[in-house]
């Protein structure tokens, strides 16, 4: 085939896609409850003890309490990831708290947070 | 004389039917209200790696051409281009692929190209693209080679092979429960498919098959879809991230950085490359057997149904483990 048509479907088959998706609807994010959050820590961690769940005001990321400690669930498109706090380094940023793993193919996660919420988990993520 | 034989590049022509029919998935799973999911970034993300992996095609693909047609110089067998030849050539690169895939799955280095395709957690037609960049660093061309030395031209061992993509484009969709029976038996589906593409333990490390599942039959690594346990689509440990970069090199950056650290053996910086994944020196992560056996130990009544097959229903725990 050659390569300016294959270039032009590539490239106009992809935007076009794209657009409609978004049109439909398809970029929502999933919000989390308790029970959302809970279900989705499991089945990272099959079999795991869930002492405590937070989820954040806009309901994009969870802090899960276990036994064996903490771990954040984010929302992520209409799925969801989960991670355990460890090996990762966590900052102040604008809107809330940018946590870095230290992980290529999971780099890092934008807690938005308002200012009712920021010291709660200021101190859910450095427990005294 | 077949030194100049052609055949079209397949896949590129199949674009247009691509495009085609991820539309038509879409609107059938609007339309009906079920039959999948589609998520805008994760498909874009799925959609620019098939564009990606074209891409690497043409600017790679001449290594192992070239690799190929030397192979080709020094055979001295050549058995033509008749119909009967491509089919014939077509199921021998079936099982070349069979074994390719396998070995994509239980050795890191191969899976650090395949993993990708494996990194959403969706099952759509935009999964199908969703191919990797990096193949041609696994070196698996070689398993192609016996074909090649059998008297099959380059040009139609490739020709064959973009066939067989193809065909696995359509079985990536929760659209199709089951194909009829006769056809679930000999041909890879949609149901087999899904369950290669689940992340649950009983389906890890299953249905390698590319167009027929005859060869997972064969070598016992045939797992059935099972109504009561629902694939759940994706990576144990899934990736967080869009980034088609990230994609498509985050596991070779991971083998990097595990062989790479201070302290190891030269054994165990072998075996963060060449293991199967999920191997650790330290014991800190699980790989597939290991996932499986801690899933028995949480549901013993899922011991030795399908996926659990090597824990024994009839024998007690430990012996059962070794068996
Ligand atoms: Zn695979
Ligand atoms: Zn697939």
């Amino acid at each position: 085939m050659p390569l300016g048509i294959l270039l032009v479907l590539v490239i106009g088959g992809i935007a076009g896609i794209t657009l409609m998706m978004h049109l439909a609807g398809k970029s929502r994010v999933t919000q989390l409850t308790p029970d959302v959050a809970k279900a989705a820590w499991l089945r990272h961690v099959p079999g795991d003890k869930v002492v405590d769940v937070t989820i954040t005001n806009d309901g994009h990321t969870a802090l899960i309490r276990t036994p064996a400690g903490n771990g954040l669930v984010w929302s992520f498109g209409a799925d969801t990831v989960a991670r355990h706090l460890q090996d990762f380094d966590w900052m102040d940023h604008p809107k809330g708290f940018e946590v870095r793993f230290h992980d290529f193919g999971t780099p890092r996660v934008l807690i938005h947070l308002d200012d009712t919420e920021r010291q709660h988990w200021h101190n859910l993520m450095e427990p005294a | 004389m077949t030194d100049q034989v052609t055949f079209p590049d397949a896949v590129q022509w199949a674009v247009p039917f691509f495009i085609a029919a991820i539309l038509a998935e879409f609107l059938w799973i609007a339309v009906k209200g079920k039959g999948g999911r589609y998520e805008t970034r994760d498909a874009v993300t799925s959609l620019i790696m098939g564009a990606g992996n074209i891409a690497s095609g043409l600017l790679l693909g001449f290594i192992a051409y070239a690799f190929f047609m030397w192979l080709w110089q020094i055979t001295p067998l050549d058995l033509g281009t008749s119909i009967p030849v491509i089919v014939l050539c077509f199921v021998l690169d079936d099982l070349r692929y069979y074994w390719v895939h396998r070995f994509g799955h239980r050795i890191r280095w191969v899976w650090a190209s395949h993993v990708n395709h494996h990194s959403s957690q969706h099952y759509n037609l935009t999964t199908a693209l969703r191919q990797t960049w990096t193949y041609t660093f696994t070196f698996m061309m070689v398993v192609r080679a016996p074909l090649i030395l059998l008297g099959f031209h380059p040009a139609m061992v490739l020709f064959v092979g973009g066939l067989n993509l193809i065909y696995q484009f359509w079985i990536h969709t929760e659209a199709i429960g089951k194909m009829p029976r006769w056809f679930e038996a000999v041909m890879n589906t949609p149901s087999h498919h899904r369950v290669h593409h689940g992340r649950n333990a009983r389906y890890l490390d299953c249905n390698y098959a590319g167009a027929f599942i005859i060869w997972d039959k064969m070598f016992g690594t045939f797992v059935p879809e099972q109504e009561d346990d629902r694939v759940d689509f994706g990576l144990v440990h899934n990736i967080g991230t869009f980034n088609p970069l990230r994609v498509a090199f985050h596991e070779w950056v991971g083998i990097w950085r595990d062989a790479s650290q201070p302290g190891l053996t030269l054994r165990q910086r072998l075996a963060y490359c060449f293991a199967p994944p999920g191997y650790s020196h330290d014991g800190s992560r699980d790989n597939s057997q290991q996932i499986k056996a801690k899933h028995i130990a949480l549901h013993p009544e899922d011991r030795g149904t399908p996926g659990f097959e090597h824990f024994r229903a009839d024998l007690p725990k430990s012996q059962a483990e070794q068996a």
